[in-house]
């Protein structure tokens, strides 16, 4: 038996009877409607949340020194030291510290930020551009030796100098009432500058850096380091990595098991949003999974009608020496086209509908290959598996019981 | 070439048995035109049935053009119905969403012949029986009679060696009743070899050879002068 005669035929026999062939596929519709609309618009939202964490650091580690028992538990400058030593992929280690403080010259004064952290922290900021207009950025001799030099930017020199190139100036610093007299060294690009429109320009703060070492020193109770900031070179490498910091520190500081030492990075974040969406996800996918299977279900039982309803015509068919597997193939192939058709549909649907639901919630829908190659799969299979029954049922008939059929 | 050897078909209706076929034996030769005649209930229609191999029988032996087909399993029994046997029914049993020509192809669809060779022989087939303008009408758009010529056509297209009618003119007026037994006996004049069930005499009249049937056995056989039909033109 050909296939292009048995597709004709189960095409016929499809259109033939379409508003019966419509409702039965409509369980198979629903089915796959919602399985490709909850597919792409997870798979969007998760997109989404994965990139919203790594905008915010896929690379990044949060480390974290916690004792319960002692509230003084910090992390040394010679911890930082030794892991950037010892572990090759750390790419840049610093505390990201911040305090609010008063900077003034003899011109202005007006209120500041200030980071302070080792050289590093010019690549980890998040408060401050890395892009030096004018001078240098404090270096690791200044960190070494303590020395009372600061990085602002630039339009914290234009409200305090009224101009940018302000390399070799001095200015104070207020801070938890203890005045800092510092040099500055360099002038980073003024990364609030474009907020000047949301803002009053007197409103926003003058940003500055400079090593933790000198505020530690200057400024004794901000000598702890409790959360240090790692960057390494490789989102891949982030879990291992931040497995290996805690075992270093733990076992350097006869820690072992006290649960000191967190090392936290997005992977943990992203995990728990990714374990709640797909939760949701495995839901709605088993309240699709029982649609289909009803789908199947209606499948089945339109296909049994028709078997009976063609008695005398699988009689004929019988007699003009279809065979057995010829007739099986016949019926299999029309509930597998029905179950297609209504697959084919739904995924339409399904994907005019996740269009709806992602622009409602505002994210992009992703289609993958996979996905409709899931839903071609499946209402071949809903169609093989609910049809092979009333096809073999068909194809067993003898040909007299089926001629005499009344 | 139809050689059946003491055919028993036997029907259990709650604890009794009843004998459709009786030891039945039977020869019909190449070319012949036979009817086989009797009242309803005698066995005829399950004879020809078994004739047809649509009916399995349960003692017996039958050979058919030097075959043995006792032993056939169901799909071999199809591939001999389709290669060596053309059905005639008396309810027409076209398929009704397919047009004239599908429904003549038919056969040849499941003996696997290519499509452009399949609407040639079709063609032909249904040229023969009159309907050669009538291909592409769908079957609930033509006349009993007409209906009956397509199922002969469909019959014929496969080239059998033996074409089985049963009371193929049951459903159709005395004038088209005669269309189709014209068209049976140029068929037979042509060399085909036809089996036809009735319980009709004057349907039987039609014939060279009458064998008549009666409680599950045949009670008479006798060759006759077929009545002849005007060889006016087919419509």
């Amino acid at each position: 038996m050909f296939i292009k005669e048995n597709f004709k035929m189960a095409l016929d026999s499809i259109f033939a009877n379409k508003m019966r062939s419509f409702l039965t596929m409509l369980g198979i519709i629903i089915g796959i409607a919602s399985v490709i609309a909850i597919l792409a618009v997870g798979n969007g939202a998760a997109k989404e949340i994965t990139g919203t964490f790594s905008d915010l650091g896929a690379t990044t580690i949060n480390l974290t020194a916690n004792d319960s028992d002692d509230s003084n538990a910090a992390l040394e400058q010679e911890d930082l030291v030794v892991l950037k030593d010892s572990i090759e992929e750390i790419q840049y280690i610093s505390p990201n510290q911040q305090i609010s403080g008063t900077a003034s010259t003899e011109m202005d004064s007006r209120q500041a930020v200030v980071s302070y952290g080792t050289p590093d922290l010019q690549y980890l900021s998040q408060t401050m551009s890395s892009n030096l207009i004018h001078g240098r950025y404090f270096n690791q001799i200044d960190f070494d030796e303590n020395n009372s030099v600061v990085v602002i930017d630039t339009d914290g020199a234009e409200a305090l100098f009224g101009r940018t190139d302000v390399v070799g100036e001095t200015l104070s610093v207020n801070i938890t009432q203890t005045r800092l007299d510092l040099r500055i060294v360099g002038v980073v690009e003024g990364s609030f500058a474009d907020m000047q429109g949301a803002f009053d320009a007197d409103q926003i703060p003058l940003f500055m850096a400079m090593p933790q070492s000198t505020v530690g020193q200057q400024v004794p109770q901000l000598a702890g380091m409790n959360s240090v900031i790692i960057e390494v070179e490789d989102t891949e490498q982030i879990e291992p990595i931040s497995n290996q910091i805690v075992r270093l520190l733990e076992l350097r500081n006869d820690a072992v098991g006290e649960n000191i030492y967190n090392a936290r990075n997005f992977l943990q974040a992203l995990d728990q949003v990714n374990n709640v969406l797909s939760l949701f996800i495995n839901f709605i996918a088993a309240v699709a999974g029982i649609a289909l299977l009803v789908g199947g279900i209606g499948v089945m039982n339109i296909m049994l009608v028709s078997v009976t309803e063609r008695t005398r015509e699988i009689g004929t068919r019988k007699a003009l020496g279809a065979t057995t597997k010829t007739i099986l193939i016949q019926f299999l192939m029309e509930a597998v086209i029905l179950s297609l058709i209504g697959g084919m549909i739904g995924l339409t649907l399904g994907i005019l509908l996740s269009n709806v639901i992602a622009s409602a919630l505002n994210i992009v829908p992703i289609y993958t290959l996979g996905s409709v190659g899931l839903v071609l799969a499946f209402s071949t299979a809903v169609g093989v598996f609910f049809g092979i029954y009333p096809a073999r049922k068909a194809a067993k008939l003898t040909p007299i019981d089926a001629l005499r059929f009344e | 070439m139809i050689e059946i050897t003491d055919i028993e078909k036997i029907y259990r209706l709650g604890g009794e048995t009843i004998k459709a076929l009786d030891k039945v034996t039977l020869s019909i030769k190449e070319g012949e035109f036979t009817s086989i005649m009797g009242p309803s209930g005698s066995g005829k229609s399950t004879l020809m049935n078994i004739l047809g191999l649509l009916d399995r029988f349960d003692n017996g032996k039958y050979m058919l053009n030097g075959t043995d087909v006792t032993e056939l399993s169901d799909d071999q029994l199809a591939g001999v119905r389709n290669k060596e046997i053309g059905f005639v029914f008396q309810s027409f049993n076209l398929m009704a969403r397919m047009n004239v020509l599908e429904n003549v192809m038919l056969p040849l669809v499941y003996a696997k012949v290519p499509a452009d060779e399949r609407k040639k022989r079709a063609t032909e087939a249904l040229e023969k029986v009159g309907l050669g303008d009538r291909l592409y009408h769908l079957t609930n758009e033509i006349s009993g009679g007409q209906k009956q010529r397509v199922a002969i056509a469909r019959s014929i297209v496969n080239r059998p060696s033996v074409l089985m009618a049963d009371e193929p003119t049951g459903n159709l007026d005395s004038k088209t009743t005669e269309d189709i037994m014209r068209i049976f006996q140029d068929l037979n004049d042509e060399g085909t070899t036809i089996v036809m069930v009735t319980h009709e005499p004057e349907m039987a009249a039609y014939t060279k050879r009458i064998v008549h049937f009666r409680d599950g056995q045949i009670t008479e056989d006798e060759t006759v002068t077929p009545k002849q039909l005007s060889k006016a033109e087919v419509d």
